[in-house]
Formats: C-alpha cells, sequence, structure tokens
C-alpha cells in the first residue's frame, strides 16, 4: 500500500474519532487493505448551510473547529481543521493550463500547472487547495488519482460539481495496484530535483521515488552524479527531453497522443491496471490515444461528466495496447484486465 | 478479416545535400493497411504534365470579383486540355464515376482574399454531378471548421453536399475524426504527441480527392500549393514541424502526402490561382500582399504544378523587391515574430523550405525537373 493512500486513511479514520488527521496519524497504524479515501471540502459556512451541502450529495467535510461540533450535530461527517492544519499543510497550485510555454510558436506546448509530481514526491505529505471558482472538480479528481491527503477551500458557486465529482470517484472500485514507472529518481529535497520532477510528470514519463538507483528502471536520476549533473536541471525541460531519449518512447509504459493537457497516473499488477486521465484543459477532448505496454484484453472507462464512454480503435501488437477514449471531460479512470 | 498492417520507414537523409533541412533529418515511421492503387492518383496518369489556363476576364479590374461565367469557361478548357477529350463531361469521366464518394479538399486558411473560391468549387461539383456523382456523395473538407464557417460555401453548393471538418478549431481538442490506424510518427522538436494522424474521412469514406489549392507563399515551406494543400491539409498535429525558426516541411509534406491511402486517391489537382498571396502566407487577411494571376492550373502530378508554383511566387516577390523564397540568410529571420513579418516582406519567421516540392518529387509523387514538365498554357 502507498504512503498516500495511508495518509488518506488517517483522514477518513479522522472522520469517526473527531481527531485531526495528524493526531489519528500519531495514534494509528493504518489497515494493509484499507481503500483509499476521497480528499476534503473545507467548508468555513455554517450549519445553517447544510442543505445546500445535503443536495449537492457531500456528507464529509473540514470545518473550523468551533462549528465542527454543530456539523456533527447536523449528521455530517466532520475533521476539524483550523488556521494551525493549514499552516502545517503544504499549499498546492490550482490545476490549470497556466499558458503557453512558446506563445508565438508553431508546437505551442501548453504550461501546466499540476501538482502530482509534488504527491508522488511526498506520498505521506498533507497538502491543501485554495481553488478559485470552476476548479474544485478538477481538483478533487486530482487529489484522488493520486491517493493524497488533501483539503480543499473551494468556491461555494462549485458545490454540486464538486459533490458530483465526489459521487464518481464513489462509484469507482477501490485498487491499490502498485505504481507503475519507467524512472527512478532518488529525491534529494532540492527545488531542482522537483522541477525535474513536475515536467518528468507533466511529460508522462512514469517515475517514482527512490532512496537509491533501482533495478527495475531502465532509467534511475540522482542529480548532481556524473550522469546527470545538476547544471542540466537548470532547464528543467531540456532535461526532462534527455530522461525521455535516455529511455527510449518505445520504453515508456504509457504514451499519449492527440493531446498535451492530459497528464496520466498509471498503477497495475501485471494482471490488471488503474489509468487515471486528468484533462487539465478545461475543455472537453475528443479521441485521446493511448498505448500500454502490454497485452490487456479488457478495457473498461468511466469519465466524470459524461454519458458511458466505450474505448474503441483497438490495437494489440506484440508490446502494446492501444486505444482510444472517444470524449474526455476533466477525469477518467481506465481499468484494464489481461 | 484483419488487414495486415504495412509499416514503412522512410528515412530522410539519403536525399541529395541541396535539399537538406537545416540539422538532422528526422526519421519518419508511416503505419497504414492501405495498398496503393494500381495506378495512384499522385502522380496519376499525366506526370509532368500541366494545363494552365489564364483570362484576364475571371476578375474585375480590381481583382475583387470573380467572374463565375469566365471560371467555367477556364474549367471547361483546362480539363479537356488535361484530358485531351473533345467534350469536358468527357475528361472528367476518365477520373470519376457515378459510384465515387468524392471529397474536394479546398483550401479556407487564406480567407478572406485567397481561398479555393466558391466559383471553382461550385464548378467542381457541378461537373461532378453531371458525371453522375450524387450532392450526398460528395464531401468538400478542411481541418478547421472555423474557417469553413467563415468561407462558407453551402450558398454556392446543391442541396446535398457535405461540407466537412475535422476539428472545431485550431486547438487540439478534437481527435476523433483522425484514423489512429493511419499515421506518421516523428520527433521533431522533442513534442510529447509524435503522431501525425489522417482524416477517417480520407482513409475510411472517400473513393476519389480532388485538391483545390491557392497560389500562396508560405513562412514555413516558401510556397504553398497542391503538396502541402492535401497533405498538411489531411492530417491532425502538423503545425509541430516548424519551431524557432527551423521547419521540417521539407521532408513532411511529400512524407504525408506518399501515404497510402491519400496517395491513391488524390487524382486531381485544380489549382486556384484567379488570386494569390506573394508574402505572408498562408494568411490573407487583407489585400496587402495579395496579386492576381488569373490562373487556374490542372493536372495530376502535384509536384509539377507546385514546381511551377515555387516560381510564380519567386517571381512575384521579386517584381515587389522582396527576398527570394529560396534565401536561407539567418540575418533575414526574426522567428516567432509573425507581426515583423507582415510588416516587412524581407522578414522571415522561419527558414523556408520550397526544397519540398522536389523531396516529393524524390519520392515519386511527380516530377519536379522543370525540363522535363510539359506546360500547356490556355489564354482566353
Amino acid at each position: 500500500m502507498r504512503p498516500g493512500a495511508v495518509a488518506c486513511v488517517f483522514a477518513l479514520m479522522a472522520l469517526f474519532t473527531g481527531f485531526s488527521a495528524d493526531q489519528v496519524r500519531k495514534q494509528a497504524a493504518a489497515p494493509a487493505d484499507a481503500p483509499s479515501a476521497a480528499p476534503l471540502i473545507y467548508w468555513s459556512a455554517g450549519v445553517e448551510t447544510a442543505e445546500a451541502l445535503k443536495r449537492a450529495g457531500i456528507e464529509r467535510i473540514a470545518a473550523p473547529p468551533d462549528k465542527a461540533e454543530a456539523w456533527r450535530g447536523a449528521g455530517f461527517k466532520v475533521v476539524a481543521a483550523g488556521q494551525a492544519e493549514f499552516d502545517r499543510r503544504e499549499k498546492l497550485l490550482t490545476p490549470r493550463i497556466a499558458g503557453r510555454a512558446d506563445v508565438a510558436s508553431a508546437t505551442r506546448r501548453p504550461w501546466i500547472d499540476a501538482n502530482g509530481w509534488r504527491f508522488a514526491r511526498n506520498p505521506a505529505g498533507e497538502f491543501y487547495y485554495d481553488l478559485p471558482q470552476g476548479k474544485a472538480a478538477m481538483a478533487i479528481a486530482e487529489a484522488f488519482a493520486y491517493n493524497a491527503d488533501a483539503v480543499l477551500k473551494i468556491d461555494p458557486a462549485d458545490l454540486t460539481e464538486a459533490g458530483a465529482m465526489f459521487a464518481f470517484i464513489k462509484n469507482l472500485t477501490g485498487e491499490n495496484y502498485p505504481l507503475v514507472a519507467d524512472i527512478g529518481v532518488i529525491d534529494d529535497k532540492s527545488p531542482e530535483t522537483g522541477e525535474v520532477m513536475n515536467l518528468l510528470a507533466r511529460r508522462n514519463l512514469l517515475f517514482d521515488v527512490v532512496a537509491v538507483p533501482a533495478p527495475q528502471f531502465r532509467v534511475n536520476i540522482k542529480l548532481g552524479s556524473k550522469e546527470y549533473p545538476r547544471v542540466e536541471a537548470a532547464n528543467p525541460s531540456e532535461f526532462a527531453q534527455k530522461i525521455r531519449r535516455r529511455l527510449g518512447d518505445e520504453n515508456r509504459s504509457l504514451r499519449v497522443y492527440g493531446t498535451e493537457t492530459v497528464i496520466c497516473r498509471l498503477t497495475g499488477d501485471g494482471a490488471r491496471a488503474r489509468l487515471s486521465l486528468l484533462n487539465y484543459s478545461g475543455r472537453e477532448l475528443g479521441g485521446v490515444r493511448l498505448r500500454l505496454r502490454g497485452n490487456y484484453g479488457r478495457v473498461e472507462a468511466r469519465a466524470f461528466g459524461l454519458a458511458r464512454v466505450e474505448p474503441e480503435d483497438f490495437v494489440n501488437d506484440e508490446t502494446a495496447t492501444e486505444f482510444s477514449v472517444p470524449r474526455l471531460g476533466i477525469y477518467a479512470v481506465i481499468e484494464l484486465k489481461k | 478479416m484483419k488487414r495486415r498492417t504495412f509499416v514503412q520507414l522512410l528515412a530522410a537523409t539519403p536525399l541529395a545535400s541541396t535539399i537538406q533541412a537545416k540539422g538532422d533529418a528526422p526519421k519518419y515511421k508511416v503505419v497504414t493497411p492501405y495498398k496503393p492503387a494500381a495506378m495512384p492518383g499522385m502522380p496519376g496518369p499525366y506526370p509532368g504534365k500541366v494545363v494552365s489556363v489564364k483570362s484576364a476576364k475571371c476578375l474585375s479590374e480590381d481583382g475583387l470579383k470573380i467572374d463565375g461565367e469566365a471560371v467555367s469557361e477556364m474549367m471547361e478548357r483546362g480539363m479537356r486540355a488535361l484530358a485531351g477529350d473533345a467534350k469536358a463531361i468527357d475528361s472528367w469521366r476518365r477520373f470519376f464515376t457515378p459510384d465515387d464518394v468524392v471529397g474536394i479538399k479546398v483550401n479556407a486558411g487564406g480567407r478572406p482574399w485567397v481561398v479555393s473560391s466558391h466559383e471553382i468549387v461550385a464548378e467542381t461539383v457541378r461537373n461532378l454531378t453531371a458525371v453522375g456523382v450524387k450532392p450526398q456523395q460528395i464531401y468538400i473538407y478542411e481541418r478547421f471548421q472555423g474557417q469553413l464557417d467563415q468561407v462558407n460555401y453551402a450558398p454556392s453548393l446543391p442541396e446535398g453536399v457535405n461540407i466537412f471538418a475535422a476539428e472545431r478549431a485550431n486547438a487540439r481538442n478534437d481527435n476523433q475524426n483522425y484514423d489512429p490506424r493511419v499515421y506518421v510518427e516523428a520527433d521533431f522538436f522533442g513534442e510529447d504527441d509524435t503522431r501525425s494522424n489522417m482524416m477517417r474521412l480520407v482513409s475510411q469514406k472517400l473513393t476519389k480527392i480532388i485538391n483545390i489549392p491557392n497560389m500562396k507563399d508560405h513562412g514555413a515551406t516558401g510556397a504553398t500549393g497542391c503538396l502541402k494543400n492535401i497533405a498538411y491539409g489531411s492530417f491532425s498535429n502538423v503545425a509541430r514541424t516548424h519551431n524557432r525558426g527551423v521547419s521540417h516541411t521539407l521532408s513532411f509534406v511529400g512524407a504525408l502526402a506518399a501515404v497510402e491511402p491519400l496517395r491513391s486517391k488524390t487524382v486531381l489537382q485544380i489549382m486556384d490561382g484567379l488570386r494569390g498571396v506573394w508574402h505572408g502566407g498562408p494568411f490573407a487577411p487583407t489585400l496587402k500582399y495579395v496579386f492576381f494571376p488569373r490562373t487556374i492550373m490542372f493536372g495530376t502530378d502535384p509536384v509539377a504544378i507546385d514546381r511551377l508554383l515555387l516560381d510564380v511566387i519567386d517571381d512575384e516577390r521579386k517584381r515587389r523587391g522582396a527576398i527570394s523564397i529560396w534565401n536561407r540568410d539567418e540575418k533575414t529571420l526574426d522567428f516567432n515574430n509573425g507581426g515583423d513579418r507582415d510588416k516587412d516582406p524581407n522578414v522571415n519567421i522561419i527558414i523556408r523550405e520550397p526544397g519540398h516540392v522536389e523531396y516529393a518529387g524524390n519520392l515519386g509523387l511527380g516530377i519536379h525537373d522543370k525540363r522535363e514538365i510539359e506546360v500547356k498554357e490556355i489564354e482566353l
């Protein structure tokens, strides 16, 4: 079980005990097979707004300590979260396209603010979002996809959309597959290494954080080594490109075609896999093409906000499975079985 | 029965050094399950043959209005001269049967002044229906719906003709209308998405294609005519070939045009040269760089027509005192600055690659050597 999932379990247990997630973490050891928990909405309004939350289908919240008991009395599962809680947590970026890196160039690769690399770097971390209107559902999906312990301050206008996202992830089956990665990153906790992780994630170059070079990965990165001088990381985009070339596109566990605004997380146990697709573009995408190493015979897709989405145009060759997701909103989960 | 997938590997490096792109030429992985026709449409039955019909009457004196009757006459004379028939309908019948599903690849990028003109498109449709092709079997197509909406061909066409775009806009949100089984894969500048896929309309629905490009200058290719219109206009994710002053259009235009079934299905080239743009292309938002060749070219060989086009554009540029499309001086380069390029015809945003025409010739798409090109000129 990933440490990130453990963190979420702490948050879940906190709901029932009334302790903060941190207190729970200190008091309890998580069960090995516990399912991942959803992120938490921080709701600072009083209990008179309970109807709005119920209409949105939200039953669990984080609330200011002085209001927590009242919310519990109204039938909600509540984690008390004061300012100290947010001071302790790492603040995340609003997930979105932040602009175009090469705005006048023909390639026009968009710059994406995404937090997956932060979750990957610190699976036991505690995080929070402070979100503008329109971003709650995306942030919930992002945190859930990475099993992150995250509290979300949302715009009240997003309550319905947030509730819909919670309903969507509630219906996803639990999974505890190991992370699938092609690259090991030895984290020296430096900002440069963090930016390298950001750019790897951005390019769907799947990585895991390791303490020492791991033989299962084709590429292991340790900044400051002879192979990867720290000076090279001054241009993290070029550095990520160097890693990509060293790995070789043909050896990647995952390729994404037809978009440069979707970031994926892949877990799997060899026989089954789950692929989470996070679409940061803010627009519905059509015909996202995916190529996964391995020969999968059964592929099911669930896409948030859309009616049933059937993967199509399958191609299986000796090494990989390819298919298209005909429509993609902000979040989809693909379950694969061999 | 499962079709066999043919994988071709085209390496750009073996070609003559005179047409080498700047830096290393990319490798292309071409994936398509389609086999070539016995006689691929390009270069088709008339390799190296170009009929060029010029009419002073086709435009008003100021060039702003098109005379439909003059265009009809140019079309009739051009098609007859190309195929050698007494009646134009017989020439059209050489290319099309009533069973065909025909795509007309227009160019709507140079709106409003230099696009495939309503009159030529309408006359093409009229001839197809005369052959017996039903309007419902005709598809006017482009990549972007927004461009087609602005040009608005519908009022010029019979009811039932389809107007189709693969994407709503040039924003890379829509890929469902591209065929995931037909693509060219290449990594030009480290882009994440390394595939360019053929439109499903082209690979799966159409049986024949008529290509109606314009006479246009192009910042990356030098000039854009038959080859680029059919290649970049039938595949996704192609703008990635030029970046920061460097363009891989030299090899990619021909590589795409040669992919089956596009190559086999594209049977007729009608170059709309009523108006042209000699700088700032492929766009023509104002009349600043628009000129008036008053010409339509006909052929089946896109390379031969485009070889002539290179001279048309370059001659016009010389006449206006602008640098040649062959100029590779980096001092002219102000990359990624479209504003400066639009102000000054001696500014390039990319080192142009007019050698893409020769490259396509070397791929077998047509005749590039002018000494081997037979031009039949008709002046009305």
